[in-house]
């Protein structure tokens, strides 16, 4: 297995959000603007690669009947890890992100790779998924808040492009989050369809 | 009259898949067939309501009284776990068409995040009560709300991707691109319902 | 390593271990985060009251232990000769546009606005959520604009005035113009502007026991 291959099928081949499909409330709700896309992918990317390691660790003691109910203490003792680090000492984003950060855990991208990968896969070949993965959910994430925020608020990462009556303000409002996502999807697959 | 204002708001003005962006995934997922949606809305109202009770009570009878608020998200996803492992019980004796409709979606309520979300805005009392005191019965009050306005949306959705189905779409919107534009239309009618129950507060002389 | 069996004794044991594993493990981590969590807190209060009363002003103070009373808190700020430099207030409005609106205002002795600050809200991003910066923009501030903007969307609008700093509720009627009040709301989003009204108006009275707003129809809803 080469553990390089897996990573960049985590980016591209299978990218959750573009690919895979899933994961889709955290990635509409929090990608207002491109600061707040990334530390969301950012930090679903930690809780992955932490429960694909330790799931693929326990994966010979963990009997099938109770796997799920494992899986999910596994993943929701993470989660909450990473929500008191968070308020200690990222304590504004953990603000901005509000309460989709427990919601990490019902996130079907993270439960999804410990059934579909971890459990089958050695400690080393789980690693390089939740890299591969995070990475392609933290750039397709960073990529809608990066739009939204050009077109919603004039600016990138905070600083202005556009000045302040030229925003599109529906962009950073629910109905832009669907539009957007609709229609970078919709590049995506012409894309592919081109190369195919 | 506030209680009136919880189910307009949560139903129409906040609407859970719309501007809350809770429970997206069985939105786009399930909602292709009007009954099966309706299924799904009917799933998660109960589950969200029973779900709320039994997390309100160990939010505030155990969790708070012994300082152990950090194990709020584990108890809770797996209350919710054990919820929808006994509602599959139940259907499955009591109603198998409905069991059979929903099939694969069912053990999905688990990673609804609409449950959880919702379960951990009223344990917190962060959601909007209307300026009522935020306690259990405002609580569920507000959760069956949140699932009606779940429902909703889901069988709204259903009936335009019914019709969907039928014209002919370009070949790279198809599929979730253009489910995801539709939503985004429907998100955006559902923006007119802002303000309503502010008006009716005002009307009614709160 | 072959598969542990899926029977009973199995599955029970290996479930209660992980989870007293993970409880024991997030009980160290809440023990170790607890510390800085609370300090954070301490902090944001602190800046907090250093930025209303103080603003720029870059003096000694020293703050009174602060005080509680229906849902308002109160925190005396004094300087080092113990003149009392204002008072902060922490109040909350239970109807903003997406629930409760906090804030913290800072007032004079005599009651004049020091300065302000959004403390938690559940406004709009774009809209409403601008709360924490349109009560304090200058009046009379017009927005600069390129030569391309104006083309194409006109000249900028008339400047208003929402800038509350330096008013004084107990002189001032501090409700949205469109009441009859002194102050501007935010661009498309009343209701956000009336709950911070509110909220200011509230602070106010609980510190001097009376508003120019008290009796005006549409500010009659004070708490």
């Amino acid at each position: 297995m080469n553990y390089f291959k897996t990573i960049i099928n985590g980016i591209v081949k299978e990218n959750p959000t573009f690919v895979l499909l899933l994961g889709m409330c955290p990635t509409l709700a929090t990608t207002t603007s491109a600061v707040n896309g990334l530390g969301m992918g950012v930090a679903t990317m930690f809780v992955l690669i932490c429960s694909n390691t330790f799931i693929s660790l326990l994966k010979n003691l963990i009997p099938d009947g109770v796997r799920i109910p494992c899986y999910i203490v596994v993943i929701a003792s993470f989660v909450t890890l990473l929500q008191m680090l968070m308020q200690a000492y990222v304590p504004d984003l953990y603000k901005t992100l509000g309460i989709f950060i427990p919601l990490i855990v019902v996130n079907c991208i993270i439960l999804g790779r410990a059934e579909a990968f971890a459990a089958k896969n050695n400690v080393l070949a789980s690693i390089c998924d939740g890299i591969g993965i995070g990475i392609g959910f933290t750039i397709a994430l960073t990529l809608l808040g990066f739009v939204r925020e050009l077109l919603g608020n004039g600016a990138v990462f905070g600083y202005r492009i556009f000045p302040e009556s030229m925003n599109m303000l529906v962009f950073v409002l629910a109905p832009g989050a669907f539009i957007t996502l609709g229609l970078l999807m919709a590049i995506v697959n012409s894309v592919k369809n081109r190369k195919a | 009259m506030e209680y009136f204002l919880i189910f307009i708001a949560a139903i129409f003005v906040n609407n859970i898949v719309l501007s809350q962006f809770l429970g997206i995934c069985p939105f786009l997922g399930v909602s292709k067939k009007i009954s099966t949606a309706a299924g799904m809305g009917l799933a998660v109202t109960f589950v969200l309501t029973v779900a709320v009770i039994v997390t309100y009570a160990l939010q505030n009878w155990v969790l708070n009284p012994y300082g152990l608020g950090y194990l709020q998200t584990i108890l809770f996803i797996l209350v919710i776990a054990g919820l929808v492992q006994m509602l599959e019980i139940i259907l499955k004796k009591v109603s198998p068409s409905l069991y059979q409709a929903l099939g694969i979606f069912l053990p999905l309520i688990t990673t609804n995040c609409c449950i959880l979300g919702v379960s951990i805005l009223v344990a917190n009392a962060t959601y909007n009560s209307q300026g009522l005191e935020p306690n259990l019965l405002t609580g569920v009050a507000y959760a069956i709300a949140t699932s009606i306005g779940f429902a909703l949306a889901l069988i709204i959705f259903a009936g335009i991707r019914e019709q969907l189905a039928k014209v002919r779409i370009p070949k790279s919107m198809e599929g979730m691109a253009i489910a995801l534009i539709t939503a985004g239309l429907l998100a955006l009618a559902f923006m007119g319902f802002s303000g309503v129950d502010h008006g009716i507060a005002v009307a009614a002389g709160l | 390593m072959k598969k542990l069996e899926s029977n009973i004794t199995n599955m029970a044991v290996v479930l209660t271990a992980i989870a007293i594993v993970a409880g024991g493990l997030l009980a160290w981590v809440n023990n170790v985060t607890a510390g800085p969590i609370e300090q954070i807190n301490n902090q944001a209060i602190e800046n907090g009251i250093k930025s209303v009363i103080l603003g720029d002003r870059d003096i000694k103070f020293r703050v009174e232990d602060p005080t509680e009373k229906e849902g308002f808190v109160f925190h005396n700020v004094y300087d080092m000769n113990g003149d009392l430099l204002g008072t902060a207030v922490e109040s909350t409005d239970k109807n903003g546009f997406g629930g409760a609106f906090k804030v913290m205002v800072g007032f004079d002795s005599e009651g004049k606005i020091l300065g302000y600050e959004v403390l938690e809200h559940s406004e709009t991003p774009g809209l409403g959520a601008q709360a924490g910066d349109w009560f304090r923009q200058k009046s009379g501030e017009v927005q600069e604009q390129s030569a391309v903007t104006t083309l194409l969307l006109g000249a900028p609008g008339k400047p208003g005035n929402h800038n509350i700093i330096g008013m004084n509720p107990g002189d001032d009627l501090m409700t949205v113009s469109k009441d009859g009040g002194q102050v501007d709301a935010i661009t498309a989003s009343t209701i956000t502007s009336k709950a911070f009204l509110r909220a200011v108006n509230a602070a106010y009275k609980a510190v001097f026991g009376y508003t120019a707003a008290d009796g005006v129809s549409g500010a009659s809803s004070q708490n």
